[in-house]
């Protein structure tokens, strides 16, 4: 019996952020979810993205690599608008979500970050219960109605984040009592809480160790029927077992973007082929 | 192209080119051995061709391991992968071409057994074209030099010419003189291995032209005719 049902009412459509997900046999050709066009980025005087155009795929993973400093987090962080945070941080160019400029002066930035989730390179979660990691942004959205849906919910991220069986009986526990591949699923299952469109990962990976990597690409795969995902990772293994785009950065210029296969059998450019076999450029 | 950050992987490549150079001058050496074998009817060189396919044997092994470790140790991409795929392929190819020289060879023990054949010449002429086509490949693939390999991939068509024209010789001189035909029938065999080690040369050209650009070659290669049906309708009653 579904909680809904237990509450004798609403229609299981109807249950909230969980629901609006679409169907995973939506994926024929992937349509296109975000843009960017001639997008500069500057802290101060600092030129750090230079004029670059890039698109992101509906039900795609796309990995961003390249050398530190190259630029590909900060472009990262402009598809949410996290550089807004930062004072001296200036983005020019055309930004879009689904056709719309998310830099206009109309769009919420906090409503922008409830569609396009992040998760970060170290698991931070918030200190407070599983429950409540997870509860915070459907919360705060206002996406659920009653305690029954918002359990729901967190049932439903937690199961997504293959987290649920580790710790459905302990809820209620801190979540930075749990192990660092566990805190990173729970940042995971947080993140698409609010049930985004887009899912921005900046290094999920690198404080993990090998199983609970292996635990979370498993997870960016699955994901992928719903979402669009951007990963931006040092691992040149990993962008090539989880994705099927790849985009290289290099001195704040996107030097490729093609076909993650084609990046890794035949680069086009001299810069991509000196960077993934590790030569000297 | 510049070195990799980890020296030790451009040793790992070296390496592996090395022994590709090193096997490939064997292959040369048994083929153009077992055709002096043949033509002079020289049995002890045979059986030195015989006895050196096993060297072949032992470098293919060699190559195999020293490629599956790179690829396990180092998760080669791009030019790399494909340096290291190819050389596995190639190892194999320079195998059966060692294989097909041990199986020339072995004909000498039969022609030593038999007058001197005048048949035997152009099956020889064959062989050196043959043999040619193979150390220009194999120095197109030592340098990745793609316009050499291609020049050799097409001229294949010459080769296949050439063993058409063959087969109708060998059958012709069959004809004249029927006492003949077993010991013509092994150069026939001699004939298609030979004709056999021209297409894994235009192999050894594709994987170079692979290597360096990343793409196979295609598969529009001039191929000469096929045998023609009607050769047994000119036998004699």
């Amino acid at each position: 019996m579904t909680v809904a049902e237990d509450l004798g009412g609403d229609a299981p459509a109807e249950t909230g952020a969980v629901a609006r997900i679409p169907s995973a046999s939506a994926r024929t050709a992937p349509e296109l979810k975000m843009t960017a066009r001639s997008c500069d980025v500057f802290y101060g005087d600092n030129h750090a993205i230079k004029n670059v155009d890039v698109d992101i795929l509906d039900n795609t993973v796309t990995a961003f690599i390249g050398p530190s400093g190259c630029g590909k987090s900060t472009f990262l962080r402009c598809l949410n608008r996290m550089n807004d945070t930062i004072d001296i941080c200036r983005v020019t160019g055309e930004l879009t979500l689904d056709g719309e400029d998310i830099y206009d002066a109309k769009v919420d930035p906090v409503q922008l970050r409830a569609r396009v989730g992040m998760v970060f390179q170290k698991p931070n979660p918030f200190p407070k219960s599983i429950y409540d990691n997870v509860a915070y942004g459907p919360r705060i959205h206002g996406l659920v109605r009653n305690k029954a849906d918002l359990d729901d919910v967190v049932e439903q991220s937690l199961r997504r984040a293959s987290l649920w069986g580790e710790v459905s009986d302990r809820l209620d526990q801190p979540g930075t009592g749990l192990s660092g591949g566990q805190q990173q699923r729970l940042c995971i299952a947080r993140a698409i809480a609010t049930a985004p469109e887009v899912l921005l990962m900046d290094e999920p990976c690198s404080a993990l160790d090998p199983i609970a990597t292996a635990r979370v690409e498993e997870l960016i795969h699955e994901l992928r029927e719903n979402y669009s995902i951007v990963i931006v990772t040092h691992s040149m293994q990993q962008a090539a077992r989880v994705s099927q785009k790849t985009a290289f950065f290099h001195l704040g210029h996107l030097v490729e973007y093609d076909d993650t296969t084609k990046i890794f059998t035949n680069p086009h450019d001299k810069r991509t082929q000196d960077y993934i076999t590790g030569r000297i450029g | 192209m510049g070195p990799h950050i980890v020296s030790a992987f451009d040793s790992d490549l070296q390496l592996l080119n090395r022994k590709i150079a090193e096997m490939g001058g064997l292959a040369e050496e048994q083929l153009s051995s077992a055709l002096k074998a043949i033509a002079q009817r020289d049995v002890e060189l045979a059986a030195e061709v015989v006895k050196g396919d096993k060297k072949l044997d032992e470098m293919e092994m060699e190559i195999e391991e020293a490629a599956i470790r790179t690829l396990a140790l180092r998760q080669p991409v791009a030019t790399d992968l494909r340096d290291t795929v190819a050389a596995l392929k190639v190892a194999s190819t320079l195998e059966r071409i060692g294989d097909l020289s041990k199986s020339i060879a072995r004909v000498a023990d039969i022609l030593s057994q038999h007058r001197p054949l005048l048949v035997v010449a152009p099956v020889v002429r064959m062989g050196r074209q043959v043999l040619g086509q193979l150390s220009e490949v194999l120095d197109a693939y030592t340098s990745r030099d793609t316009p050499l390999a291609v020049s050799v991939w097409r001229r294949d068509v010459e080769v296949d010419v050439t063993y058409n024209s063959l087969f109708r010789e060998i059958l012709t001189y069959m004809m004249e003189d029927p006492r003949t035909i077993g010991v013509c029938s092994q150069l026939m065999f001699v004939a298609k291995n030979l004709e056999r080690i021209g297409d894994h040369s235009t192999f050894i050209a594709e994987m170079t032209y692979y290597i360096v650009e990343g793409e196979q070659l295609g598969d529009d290669r001039p191929k000469g005719d096929p045998i023609d049906a009607d050769i047994a309708v000119d036998m004699p009653d």
